[in-house]
């Protein structure tokens, strides 16, 4: 599988061999500022990258990205701040997170819909089958599984052989 | 209750398709260009050669153009001789700045010395201004009239009918805004 | 010359699948068992042409024949030769060639194990893949042609892309995606015959469980190791990125989770046919789905492929795919009624209807995640992105449920439970699942997920581990059988639950396994001079020089670090920055020291020739791999629930007049078979 590069796409030709040089980045700031740093830098996409965090890709854009992300965190802006600054440049893209307004609320609304729907079908399902109807069900089956620890038939025992019981018959399959 | 799956199931379907087909022409690379329309960033960086400082602010009352390029980046190399005829062209009415994005000075200088440049080309160190433009790979190129808006980018090495036709633009830009006055 | 021979042998291989598809479903349809060995037949021809026309592209790759246009695209007289052979599936064309030979084994395998059995629906199973088959051929032999004659004959050429020649793992990890991915066609091929037919039998049923278990497996093993190569190849620490590709072969592998589980209820209490067989349709829909989100390049992917034609192609089979399922699932669901009731909450068969919920619930969010921004530009007209942060924030309480069901699912009995007992068999685990918690608070770990997780660890693996060793102490106890008797005993007479917790206990790894190394990375950055060190967590590393190397297809540049550990054993480890030749930006290959409780990993981020300074990036991965080394666990419990057990191909072939027996009604003659 052709996989894109990480860095930068935009060369097709390479004329020459010259390389990139990779270059350092500024120093860190202290812990809890660059604590904030690395946490925003999570958050913002790598310009030139497929999909990865600019504290994650080792281009040099990403670098200097991140390097944008410690100036303003050191100027004393604050997250949302950051955050719309890139948007202003880069567009809603460059969050990796989609914000939670207007359309985007699709995204993450959509998910637990439809596990609370899911959860509502399967309830009326077990309460369609609810022992009540199941006189209907009264067929000959052949039905090797023939220990069920509820069933009344059974002058059950402890709870240890009843557990032991169905083990076993679970494995006469 | 089969028809009603099966409609529901259309539908997503559909959808799905649909949204697909839709994907296909578009470039899944490409980044939004926000700031058009908008005032060019500010910036103060000092000339490769000079050493001596160059801000926008100072360029205001004549359209500039900016290009951020590198030496290893072939596609700028490409159009370096665009950009010199370019500014040979028109370089009386309209300020041409080059900006090194992430490289080295030896680098730069070396490869200048070699292909010459008409105009000055600035330092930008971590390359802070290229993100203040949003820049997202080079070549990029960007068209900032007299009022210091920017009116249009180019991400493309740049040819030589688009690159009239961009400075044509901005210069009608000004001659109207002259008028106005 | 390779060129015609290649091309010659996939028309014949698209003849030979035509051929296949219409005798399979046309006899099969008629209902006329003559067809079969005709079908057969095709089967074996697709199968040698593609067979052939792969074994000619690996010759003239490894020839540097650069008359055929792939070898042209791909080859490079520089590339060592292990990487030259794997160029077969390093890029877009060759990959769908090696797609048509893997589909082709896996087709002549069913025929071959199934011959003479199942004769309702075989040629029916057999036309509907070679079906796939053909669009596959049609692909290779046209729009997708790797064999295409190239004039003039250049005399060299760019080689695979560089990140595939960086690591062994290129060789070994997309044989095996595509081992799982191709595979579900198999299944696909399975309920579509049941479908058509109208009915789903007993044995037919154990076959489309056992042919789904057999490429889960290999895309298990294959995620795995593409998240492996992720890790320890492009060096930013992590191992799953949420990249759409990586998504796309995630999805087809939570429906046939789904589908196993389901397939266990069906068998049980005769219900949920039509929703597994749906299961089945729905993971191959996707495994087409992902492999038109790689290659028609639409998404933004580090594995896409270069921009390519093929994209309206595969979007019209998709299409006509969707139509068919969905005509087939609503015109013929009716026949494969439910013959039971769900009764109880409290009962294995509601745990897995909420296992099957959940599974659905995190395929869904991971594909509306990966198109929202399709869906977003073509309803706004604004990209967006939806990458990490989102998915994990979905994915963490989804996986949470699914290890807490994971536990308490086994325990629970078929029909209905006993509250009492219940609440006896929970009390031991839920014991050692709070100890194990508190056990972590006391070692000073905080977090309310990571602990969270250890528990419900604590939990199902106490649960698991009671249901795979309980058989076998009634063994010991009743038989007096010696202990690893009465495992092995205990294990090949119910293989598939055997196996299945065993691979239940894989999965808890792997959960606890991405809980460590999430919640408690430790991370420093910094640039050194030679001599200097910098710390992570309890060890120090320090920059001791500097190296250089060359090879014909790259240049690299390490930097040797000397780790110091707690203990103050030093080694030496040589993160390295590649220069190849077809790319501006070097690619970096971090250096990594593995051990039981987790690893150190360096990447070399920049470094500086006149100052002899370097830039690091180190972390500390609290037991990251064990997620790879979950990867014998879970092989070993498949291949123990995939392994066909003597006495259950006799109940599976029903009376003993064998084939006949498939003739006759068979709901409810044998039960079970493995």
């Amino acid at each position: 599988m052709t996989a894109a590069l990480v860095a930068l796409p935009v060369s097709i030709a390479l004329l020459t061999g010259a390389y990139a040089p990779q270059q350092a980045g500024s120093a860190p700031l202290e812990p809890t500022l660059e604590a904030r740093v690395h946490k925003l830098g999570k958050e913002l996409r790598c310009a030139v990258c497929q999909g990865l965090s600019i504290a994650d890709s080792p281009a040099s854009m990403a670098r200097a990205q991140l390097d944008k992300v410690r100036e303003l965190v050191a100027a004393g802006k604050s997250d949302e701040e950051i955050r719309s600054y890139f948007v202003a440049r880069y567009g809603e893209w460059v969050l990796l997170s989609p914000p939670a307004h207007g359309f985007n609320w699709l995204v993450w609304i959509a998910p637990a819909a439809l596990i609370l729907v899911g959860f509502a079908v399967i309830i009326r399902q077990i309460q369609r089958g609810a022992p009540s109807a199941s006189g209907a069900l009264a067929k000959p089956r052949v039905d090797p599984q023939a220990v069920e620890p509820s069933s009344p038939t059974i002058a059950a025992p402890t709870a240890g052989d009843e557990y032991l019981q169905r083990v076993r018959s679970e494995l006469d399959q | 209750m089969n028809w009603k799956i099966a409609v529901g199931a259309s539908l997503a379907c559909i959808a799905l398709v649909v949204i697909l087909a839709r994907g296909f022409g578009r470039d899944p690379h490409e980044v939004p260009f926000m700031l058009k329309g908008k005032p060019a960033p500010d910036f103060k960086l000092r000339t490769l050669d000079t050493g001596h400082q160059i801000s926008l602010a100072e360029l205001r009352g004549k359209p500039v153009v900016i290009n951020f390029w590198a030496t290893w980046c072939g596609p700028c190399r490409l159009e370096h001789p665009v950009l010199v005829w370019a500014s040979r062209e028109y370089g009386s009415q309209i300020q041409f700045l080059g900006a090194i994005f992430e490289d080295t000075e030896e680098n730069a200088r070396a490869y200048l010395s070699q292909n010459g440049t008409p105009y000055p080309q600035l330092v930008d160190p971590l390359s802070r201004t290229a993100v203040d433009y949003g820049v997202a790979g080079v070549p990029e190129t960007y068209f900032i009239d007299a009022a210091g808006v920017i009116r249009g980018k180019y991400a493309q090495p740049i040819d030589p009918k688009t690159m009239a036709a961009q400075l044509k633009s901005l210069l009608e830009a000004r001659a109207s805004a002259e008028v106005q006055k | 010359m390779n060129s015609s021979l290649g091309c010659g042998l996939v028309l014949g291989a698209l003849a030979c699948a035509v051929f296949g598809a219409v005798v399979g479903i046309g006899t099969g349809l008629a209902r006329r068992d003559s067809g079969t060995p005709w079908v057969i037949r095709a089967a074996v021809g697709f199968f040698l042409c593609m067979l052939l026309a792969n074994l000619t592209m690996v010759w003239a790759l490894v020839s540097h024949d650069f008359s055929v246009k792939y070898v042209a695209h791909v080859g490079s007289r520089a590339t060592p030769l292990v990487y030259t052979v794997v160029s077969l599936w390093s890029a877009l064309e060759g990959s769908i060639l090696f797609w048509g030979i893997i589909l082709g084994t896996y087709v002549l395998a069913f025929a071959l194990t199934n011959r003479g059995q199942h004769a309702r629906y075989l040629s029916l199973a057999l036309g509907t893949m070679l079906g796939i088959g053909v669009f596959f051929a049609f692909l290779i032999a046209g729009p997708a042609n790797p064999f295409s004659p190239v004039s003039p004959l250049p005399a060299d050429g760019p080689g695979p892309n560089p990140l595939l020649q960086n690591h062994v793992l290129m060789v070994i990890h997309p044989p095996m995606l595509y081992l799982g991915y191709v595979g579900m066609t198999i299944p696909f091929g399975i309920a579509v015959a049941a479908l058509l037919r109208g009915d789903l039998g007993e044995a037919w049923t154990a076959t489309l469980r056992r042919w789904t278990l057999i490429p889960w497996t290999f895309l298990s093993v294959g995620i795995i190791l593409g998240s492996w190569w992720a890790y320890a190849v492009l060096g930013w620490g992590g191992y799953w990125a949420w990249d759409p590709v990586e998504n796309a072969s995630f999805l087809p592998w939570l429906t046939a989770t789904a589908f196993i589980h389901s397939t266990m209820v069906q068998e049980r209490r005769k219900i949920l046919k039509l929703w597994t067989l749906s299961l089945a349709l729905a993971t191959f829909l996707l495994t087409i789905l992902g492999t038109f989100m790689t290659r028609s390049g639409v998404f933004n992917s580090v594995h896409s492929f270069t921009q390519s034609d093929i994209g309206p192609t595969f979007l019209v089979f998709i299409s006509l795919l969707l139509v068919f399922s969905i005509a087939l699932l609503s015109t013929r669901g009716q026949m494969v009624a439910a013959e039971g009731k769900l009764r109880s909450p409290l009962s294995r068969e509601s745990a897995i209807l909420v296992n099957n919920l959940l599974f659905v619930g995190i395929t869904f969010t991971v594909l509306l995640g990966t198109l929202f921004p399709l869906v977003t530009e073509a309803v706004r007209g604004v990209r967006v992105s939806v990458g990490e942060p989102y998915f994990n924030r979905m994915a963490v309480p989804g996986g949470v449920a699914v290890l807490f069901l994971m536990g308490v699912g086994p325990m629970l009995p078929w029909g209905s439970a006993n509250p009492q007992l219940v609440k006896k068999q929970l009390l031991l685990p839920t014991a050692i699942g709070i100890a194990v918690a508190l056990a972590c608070l006391a070692f000073g770990l905080r977090g309310f997920l990571p602990i969270l997780t250890f528990g419900l660890a604590g939990f199902v693996g106490t649960l698991t581990l009671r249901e795979l060793l309980l058989p076998a102490s009634v063994r010991i106890a009743e038989h007096r059988e010696k202990p690893w008797t009465a495992l092995l005993r205990s294990a090949s007479r119910a293989r598939r639950r055997f196996g299945g917790y065993v691979v239940h206990l894989g999965m808890v790894m792997i959960f606890v396994a991405i809980a460590a190394s999430s919640s408690f990375v430790t991370h420093t950055s910094g640039t050194l001079r030679v001599g200097q060190s910098l710390k992570v967590g309890d060890y120090g590393v320090k920059l001791v020089g500097f190296q250089t190397g060359a090879e014909p297809h790259r240049r690299w540049k390490a930097a040797n670090v000397e780790l110091v550990g707690r203990d103050g054993r030093a080694e030496t480890l040589a993160p390295r920055m590649n220069f190849f030749e077809r790319s501006t930006d070097p690619i970096g290959t971090p250096a990594v020291r593995s051990s039981l409780f987790g690893d150190v990993y360096i990447s070399l981020l920049a470094f500086s020739d006149e100052e002899r300074t370097a830039t690091f990036n180190a972390w500390i991965f609290p037991m990251v791999g064990w997620i790879w080394w979950s990867i014998p666990i879970l092989v070993l419990g498949a291949v123990i629930a995939i392994w066909p057990a003597r006495k259950s191909k006799v109940a599976r072939l029903g009376t003993p007049q064998s084939s006949a027996s498939d003739r006759v009604a068979t709901a409810d003659a044998d039960r079970g078979a493995a």
